[in-house]
């Protein structure tokens, strides 16, 4: 188990070497560059301001030279200058915004876990029965209509026909109900349908069977055998759906003005934000395979076939 | 100058549309013969004295909440406008030597004399001794001359210093060309007066000094927080707030500068900014958690259609133009008779009825109400919408009857408010007269810029906002043949470019009137542009906030991409 | 049946009978349709799905206006019997349009999926059935590329390439071919030990008819249940892009321009929104009732 860990912790580094690599030659490669104005009836810089320009964000040396300097900076924490907001660096900017996006991320993924894993069992043990398509359609309406439609009814029902909460911000725990659970209908449509067939599997295998033809009354046998073996799979799913969800969803974030990390997503595109972007896509992937890791290694833990 | 009848009732009409009534349209006709004034008050206009209307009591608490709909939909970079013109960062923490007012006139603020020598080329401005910054000390000309070549040095790398290339070796000491400082041609040749020297005759640099590129910054802050000295804490502002608390991408609370001259009549004490990025339209306003907001178009039809906020909805002066141009280097466009066919082709009245009021029919450059506006007969039958002058100018060309046109992308940059719409509408009214089909192309803002600045497009759907009110800006600094950077289209007219000089170099503010004037009828002969659409913006404000300046029109005047001040002037008062 | 008697399996392959291998294969498409069409939330969502296609197929004959014909005099308006829909910000028919716009919409659905499924599957089916040192290169390429945070890759490649239908159907294929990838991967790697397919070597096959004749029948199942799930995701996605901006221009219409561009007018014009949301939550629902029920019918466990 150790030695996979470390193995697999190793493997991080090439992988995200290779990502930025990736990264780095793409965002070179669109067209459009940072040295343009930002502003509307903004003229052109004059070659001078450009060139000073170039010189401050560094980016009049030689991509591979660009490229090195920026990976020896990040390794101490360093990612640059923010392009668009100037007067502040990437790191201050994500140490603030990135938590924010976490919180909401954790939150969301509770929610989902908690209702989608219920209409999952219920649509489950009622399979093929009325309360199997209740849950299934419930489950999918979350995932059929985009979050920023969903944003809005939310918005429209739960601040205005019955103004429970704020449309947005991020102060008290009451702003949080609503970005939260805009964002976890998607996950928890996922999940709830995802713990039903892998539910609906293992009723029917042998061993259950086996165990209900020993005389076992259904409710443990449901709760003991079943659900442990039906949620193994079901924990694979939530690795990196828990990268995505926790990075922030632009659109959620947007509408509900929350002050996450979302957002820099598109902004640093649009932006040409050369060093966000870099830092954005690459704690993305960090995160992501880390969360992979650690299910993997959960997956060992609780599947007994399983190991490493 | 009497107006005729058919034009009064179509300026009511204008009127309507922008959601203004009859009394307002009486109002505006009355203020008809002031149009097309030019320049720039010398003395300020006498502060009016502060009245209550009669059943307005003061609110105890004076805090006001604004934000949305544009404005600071993200963190603003810095407050840094000296450095940074486009910083986004809050406007009314500084004042500068001119301000513009409700007419966007403009007129001396922290500057209580303006004069000029005989050509226009040296300008002095007299300082009001008693303006000190937030941190008590006195504001004076050397803050002047400091910030201004700060923003011309090289150094600093400020993106935007070439608004400042008027001032003598300005232009050379940025682009290094010029090492020593005392060569750039601002002095203050005591702690009160400020001499400029200019590159030459420039009849409009007073309205220069008004607009926000000529903000002041704290030497003091500067010197000792470098890049961070806009943050709140270390922030120093000589206008009538200061920032008090910045949660960055949240938001930023600002308190009364009680240094400001004018603080004893300044009476909001708290101003409450939360960052809202546009997608949340104005849902918070609608919740209440705002007090004064910016409206999207997809937010004025509700406000305008719910009975409780109909009466908060205004519309603002926001001059912008929009416009096609046909790239004359590129077919079908290098010809001028399809140009033409093209100009009498845009059914202007039904192709901003899309906009739902947030634009009106345009015929030339200028909208009306602001200096070097045109009301000419003769200008606006040029490019008049004529179905038969179009299909007419075709005959001859290859593409007569309207056949055998090839493909044409008409480009645009993806931004919102309604553009895109209006774009659609421009290719349906194109199709409808000329059979002419287009392809709409929408970029991304950087990749279009560029494109743009190579002539590389064929055919340009884009718009222009009104830096400060002066023709200048409109015609100079869009059309100019001459310009060497940054020229948004290839077409060029010598003819157009003379008139160009003549109206810089020109003193006398009627002549250059008519300069302009000539040069919007060569442009338009020639179809340089194909005006098409004035734009209005809206905002809304709830009932207890009071105080919004109104101009001579009768519309509300708040901070647009022209920055007025209004926060002198608001105030609140108890909800009744 | 075949498959879940060992014994059986074994003694045809050993007894060299080349076309055991194919009638159990027919065996259980017979069974999974007969599955399948037991399960009527699935034969609902099929038809629909049928029903979609006709739609996008036949939109020419369908709709009652032009999608692009303009009537600026009734901009705006709310569903009446003239325009069933409402129109739209030019006065365009809201109905017509989205007829048209299922053709769209099912063109970037099926586009996207198609280069999905040319990039990911040849990809899961080499790695996972050559093993070695191949298959470590290529996972290892998959984990990169999956660790993309996609909407990013996405905008990325689209202001690359500019606007434009087929660069939508690249953008979003190019970044979406990670799962099916793996998931290929997966099943051939669990198929590749199974007992028919060592006959099949045993008989001499080579490496291109043993990965197609063998292989790929049984790695199928969840290549059809991912391009199932795909098309719906690519509409979405395609909403997304228009409602930050980069999606489809007009004057062509997609549901996921016309939901992008008009939420803004969720609470005044709601006609705009609401129904071609419908329209593509209709469409999610049928395709995942459908995917639900082809996996279920597919899956040999089941009775």
């Amino acid at each position: 188990m150790l030695t996979y860990t470390i193995q697999r912790l190793l493997w991080l580094i090439p992988t995200i070497l290779a990502m930025a690599l990736v990264t780095f030659l793409v965002m070179h490669a669109t067209p459009g560059s940072p040295l343009d104005p930002v502003a509307e009836g903004a003229n052109p810089l004059s070659p001078e301001a450009q060139k000073n320009l170039a010189e401050a964000y560094g980016l009049d040396k030689p991509l591979w030279e660009q490229f090195g300097i920026f990976l020896g900076k990040s390794l101490r924490g360093d990612f640059g200058q923010s392009f668009v907001y100037k007067t502040r660096t990437v790191s201050e900017i994500l140490v603030e915004t990135f938590p924010i996006s976490l919180f909401l991320g954790a939150m969301a993924l509770a929610i989902a876990i908690a209702g989608g894993v219920t209409l999952g069992i219920l649509a489950a043990v009622y399979q093929n029965r009325s309360w199997d398509y209740v849950c299934v359609s419930l489950a999918t309406l979350g995932v059929s209509l985009p979050n920023f439609v969903l944003a809005v009814f939310l918005i429209v029902l739960f601040s205005f026909v019955i103004p429970l909460f704020p449309t947005g911000g991020w102060g008290s725990p009451r702003d949080w109900v609503l970005p939260a659970v805009t964002l976890a209908l998607g996950p928890l449509g996922i999940i709830a349908r995802f713990t039903r067939s892998s539910m609906v599997e293992v009723i029917r295998s042998d061993y259950i069977r086996t165990a209900r033809a020993k005389g076992l009354a259904e409710q443990p046998v449901v709760l003991k055998h079943v659900l442990k073996n039906a949620l193994i799979p079901v924990v694979t799913l939530l690795g990196p759906m828990f990268a995505a969800v926790g990075t922030g969803s632009f659109f959620v974030e947007s509408i509900f003005r929350v002050p996450g990390m979302g957002r820099f997503f598109v902004q640093s595109m649009t932006g040409r934000d050369y060093p966000m972007i870099m830092a954005v896509v690459l704690i993305y992937g960090a995160f992501l395979a880390l969360m992979n890791l650690l299910v993997d290694l959960a997956y060992g833990l609780i599947d007994p076939r399983i190991r490493y | 100058m009497r107006i005729p009848d058919e034009q009064l009732a179509l300026f009511e009409q204008r009127l309507h549309v922008l959601g203004l009534g009859r009394r307002d349209f009486l109002k505006a006709v009355g203020a008809m013969a002031a149009f097309g004034g030019l320049g720039f008050a010398t003395r300020a206009e006498a502060a009016k004295p502060f009245k209550l209307a009669p059943g307005e009591k003061l609110a105890k608490e004076q805090v006001l909440r604004l934000g949305g709909g544009g404005p600071w939909q993200n963190d603003p970079s810095s407050h840094d406008f000296n450095k940074d013109l486009y910083c986004s960062g809050v406007t009314f923490q500084f004042a500068g030597l001119m301000t513009f007012n409700a007419e966007f006139v403009a007129e001396p603020y922290l500057a209580t004399k303006v004069q000029s020598n005989k050509d226009g080329s040296v300008w002095t401005f007299t300082i009001r001794k008693d303006s000190r910054w937030s941190d008590n000390s006195p504001v004076s000309a050397r803050d002047f001359e400091w910030s201004w070549k700060r923003q011309l040095d090289p150094e600093s790398k400020a993106p935007y210093a070439a608004f400042l290339y008027d001032i003598k070796n300005g232009e050379a000491f940025n682009k290094k060309q010029v090492t020593n400082r005392d060569e750039v041609g601002v002095k203050a040749k005591d702690d009160w007066t400020l001499e400029v020297t200019l590159e030459g005759p420039r009849g409009y640099f007073p309205v220069l000094a008004a607009y926000l590129a000529a903000l002041p910054a704290h030497r003091g802050a500067v010197e000792k927080h470098g890049d961070k000295w806009t943050e709140a804490g270390n922030i120093v502002t000589n206008g009538p707030f200061v920032l008090e608390q910045w949660e960055h991408n949240k938001q930023m609370v600002l308190r009364k500068n009680p240094y400001f001259f004018g603080a004893k009549d300044v009476h909001v004490e708290k101003a409450i900014i939360p960052i809202i990025p546009v997608q949340a339209g104005a849902l918070p306003y609608e919740n209440n958690e705002l007090d004064l907001t910016w409206l999207q178009p997809g937010d004025l039809k509700k406000l305008q259609s719910d009975p409780r906020m109909q009466k908060d909805v205004f519309a603002y002066p926001y001059p912008g133009t929009w416009y096609l141009l046909p790239q004359v280097t590129k077919p079908p466009f290098d010809n001028l008779k399809v140009r033409r066919a093209v100009a009498h082709a845009i059914d202007r009245e039904n192709v901003v009825k899309v906009s739902q009021g947030l634009t009106i029919p345009a015929w030339s450059m200028i909208p009306p109400g602001f200096p070097g506006a045109v009301d000419d007969p003769k200008i606006k039958a040029i490019q008049r919408y004529d179905k038969k002058a179009a299909l007419e100018q075709l005959k001859g060309t290859p593409f007569e009857g309207g056949k055998n046109w090839p493909r044409i992308a008409l480009s645009m940059r993806d931004e919102g408010l309604g553009s895109k719409p209006l774009a659609e509408a421009v290719q349906a009214v194109l199709l409808d007269s000329l059979n002419m089909k287009t392809e709409l192309e929408v970029l991304e803002q950087r990749v279009f810029r560029e494109r743009l600045w190579k002539q590389d497009l064929q055919f340009v759907w884009i718009r222009w906002f009104m830096d400060y009110p002066d023709p200048h800006n409109e015609y100079f600094d869009t059309f100019y043949g001459k310009k060497t950077t940054g020229k948004r289209q290839a077409w060029a007219n010598e003819a157009f470019d003379k008139e160009l000089e003549a109206g810089r170099d020109t003193r006398d503010p009627k002549m250059r009137l008519e300069h302009y004037k000539k040069a919007e009828e060569i442009m338009q002969t020639d179809v340089g542009y194909v005006p098409v659409a004035w734009v209005a913006r809206f905002a809304a404000a709830k009932p207890w906030v009071k105080g919004i300046e109104k101009n001579k029109q009768g519309q509300n005047v708040i901070d647009g991409n022209i920055y007025v001040d209004m926060m002198r002037h608001i105030y609140i008062i108890e909800k009744g | 049946m075949a498959l879940s008697t060992p014994a059986s399996g074994t003694s045809l392959a050993a007894a060299g009978l080349a076309a055991a291998p194919s009638t159990q294969t027919s065996n259980l498409w017979r069974d999974a349709w007969r599955r399948l069409l037991r399960n009527k939330l699935a034969v609902v969502g099929g038809v629909t799905v049928i029903l979609l296609c006709l739609v996008a197929i036949f939109a020419d004959f369908i709709a009652p206006y032009s999608y692009t014909k303009a009537n600026f005099g009734k901009i705006y308006e709310f569903p009446s019997r003239e325009f069933p829909l409402g129109t739209d910000q030019l006065g365009r028919d809201v109905l017509s349009r989205m007829i048209y716009g299922a053709r769209v919409s099912m063109l970037v659905g099926l586009g996207a999926q198609v280069i999905i499924v040319m990039i990911g599957v040849p990809i899961g089916l080499v790695a996972g059935y050559l093993g070695g040192r191949v298959d470590l290169l290529l996972t290892r390429f998959i984990d990169v590329m999956y660790a993309f945070p996609r909407l990013l890759f996405v905008i990325l490649i689209m202001s690359m390439l500019g606007a434009g239908l087929m660069n939508i159907f690249i953008a979003i294929g190019l970044t979406g071919w990670v799962g099916i990838a793996r998931q290929t991967r997966a099943q051939v790697l669990s198929i590749k030990e199974k007992e028919f397919v060592e006959g099949a070597r045993a008989l001499g096959a080579g490496f291109f008819r043993t990965v197609t004749k063998h292989v790929l029948p049984s790695a199928l199942t969840p290549i059809v249940v991912s391009v199932t799930f795909g098309i719906p995701e690519a509409i979405f996605t395609e909403a997304a892009l228009s409602f930050i901006g980069v999606g489809i221009n007009p004057p062509t219409p997609s549901w996921g321009q016309m939901v992008g561009e008009n939420q803004q007018y969720l609470r005044s014009y709601w006609h705009l929104c609401v129904f071609p949301s419908i329209a593509i939550a209709i469409t999610m629902l049928s395709f995942t009732f459908f995917g639900d029920g082809v996996r279920d019918a597919l899956d040999p466990k089941m009775k």
